[in-house]
């Protein structure tokens, strides 16, 4: 059992169609790449995996349970988009930092949120039955997540003394605080100056684990390249090529593809 | 010596009126506006025409003759048969007034926020209230802080208006006394004025200052 399934998804604005019958499968601990010209609908893809967006059509299957199903549209009540929601994790291309509070604050917001939700509800978080524990839980996690960024000294600073580069990673470390099954990350790197990139691309690099699944849009064709298991290549709202990097970066068989890819070519790879 | 008792305690009952008029007005316009300016923003277009227009009809006639409507106009349709009094005419007029003024300051404020922050905040689970009190809100008021001290500083000055319905206000006290003859008096109320709106000042820039904690 594939740990995400993707079956015929369609979303249009209007009359703009913008994804058209994507299908694709991903397996825990994989790392798909999303590569595409502009406009071809990577953005709004991800969007619709995190329920920022509903598609007209299509299933959303995580781990063998049906998210989501266009043939029920209406009927996801705003609890279950918001359980739904926590399957996946999304960084965003602008960081999205909350800026009033610290950058450790930023990490542990969510999940003591939850936490005190959970404890009311079911009178237990992650094992423990008092908030107390369940802020310690979330307060070590949270150290471990910087440290895995490597910001631990910038724990009490607040975004805006950041740099572009270090306010993404803090991005990263605050879209992990809650475990996702898939992290989807939307062009990590395009707000940042080219001397940034390298350090938030080495963070994604660090996370591929046996157990951590990815999904990258990115226009940093060899990063895709080298940190990909799978790539897909998107045109215009399909699909037009998927495979492995060697076959759709090295080898691509679409003329669309070899148009794209040499477009990067030109710039000395 | 006695004059001066005479014409400060005289002065003072006046300012009283005023700052009671201040102080309900912003107790009662700011939550009002912060309801109202939701409805200027609801995606439901009747809604928000209605609320949109009549902030536009407050906004877009002078305060003096809102509070001759609220206070004449009860009595005149009614046949004398139903009336506000005097203060509670004052309030009304002021309230509404003020409601329709901080509700536009805060939906510029709302509508300032990136629309990323409230994405960020639906990715990781939370609920609409809890963006809203958690992450928007506080946001909110660093941006609208500067607005509001500015038109809360113009408030106290308003309140000044009531004397239009003959509401014993600090102004209207110290015209009597220009009438008998007395003319300091007019620049000794300015005191009060200058005092209360320099207090609010200092207050309003301690608050900004707070809030400076962070950029963005
Ligand atoms: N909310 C929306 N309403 C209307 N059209 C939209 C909306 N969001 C996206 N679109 C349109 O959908 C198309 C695909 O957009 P999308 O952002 O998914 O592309 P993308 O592949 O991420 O492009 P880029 O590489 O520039 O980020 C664009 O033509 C865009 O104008
Ligand atoms: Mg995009």
């Amino acid at each position: 059992m594939s740990m995400l399934n993707v079956e015929n998804i369609q979303k249009s604005f209007g009359k703009n169609e913008i994804l058209k019958n994507i299908s694709f499968s991903l397996e825990k601990g994989e790392v798909l790449g999303i590569i595409g010209s502009s406009g071809s609908g990577k953005t709004t893809l991800l969007r619709c995996l995190n329920f920022l967006e509903t598609p007209q059509k299509g299933k959303i299957i995580v781990n063998g349970n049906e998210l989501f199903d266009g043939e029920k549209q209406g009927k996801y009540s705003e609890a279950q988009i918001r359980k739904n929601r926590l399957h996946f994790g999304l960084v965003f291309q602008q960081f999205n930092l909350f800026p009033q509070y610290k950058v450790f604050d930023n990490i542990t917001l969510a999940p003591l949120l939850a936490a005190k939700e959970q404890l009311k509800d079911n009178g237990s978080y992650m094992g423990v039955s008092t908030y107390k524990e369940a802020v310690q839980i979330i307060n070590d996690y949270a150290e471990l997540l910087l440290k895995r960024v490597g910001l631990s000294d910038k724990k009490d600073s607040y975004p805006c003394n950041l740099s572009g580069g270090q306010q993404q990673r803090v991005a990263i470390a605050r879209a992990l605080s809650l475990n996702p099954d898939i992290l989807c990350f939307d062009e990590p790197t395009s707000a940042l100056d080219p001397e940034l990139t390298g350090e938030v691309l080495n963070v994604i690099k660090g996370l591929k684990s046996s157990d951590s699944t990815m999904i990258v849009v990115t226009h940093e064709i060899g990063f895709a390249h080298d940190v990909a298991d799978k790539i897909i290549f998107m045109n215009d709202g399909v699909i037009a090529e998927q495979g492995t990097p060697q076959e759709v970066i090295d080898n691509p068989q679409n003329p669309r593809t070899q148009a794209f890819l040499s477009r990067f070519k030109q710039f000395g790879d | 010596m006695n004059q001066f008792a005479n014409v400060t305690q005289q002065l003072l009952k006046g300012f009283g009126e005023n700052s009671f008029i201040f102080i309900i007005t912003l107790l009662a316009a700011l939550p009002l506006g912060f309801i109202v300016s939701f409805g200027s923003r609801s995606p439901f277009a009747p809604l928000k025409l209605l609320t949109k227009g009549l902030v536009w009809i407050i906004r877009g006639t002078p305060l003096m003759l809102q509070l001759f409507v609220v206070f004449y106009v009860p009595p005149l349709l009614s046949g004398g048969a139903f009336n506000f009094s005097r203060i509670n005419a004052a309030l009304i007029a002021f309230i509404i007034n003020y409601a329709a003024y901080f509700s536009e300051i805060f939906r510029g404020g709302i509508e300032a926020i990136p629309k990323g922050q409230y994405e960020a905040g639906q990715v990781l689970g939370l609920k609409r209230s809890q963006i809203f009190f958690k992450i928007i809100l506080l946001q909110v008021i660093k941006r609208i802080t500067a607005p509001i001290g500015n038109e809360i500083i113009t408030l106290v000055k308003d309140t000044s208006l009531a004397s239009v319905i003959a509401i014993p206000e600090i102004l209207m006290n110290a015209k009597d006394f220009s009438m008998q003859g007395l003319i300091w008096p007019l620049f000794y109320s300015a005191i009060f004025f200058l005092l209360f709106c320099g207090i609010l000042t200092l207050l309003f820039s301690y608050v900004e200052k707070r809030l400076n904690y962070y950029k963005g």
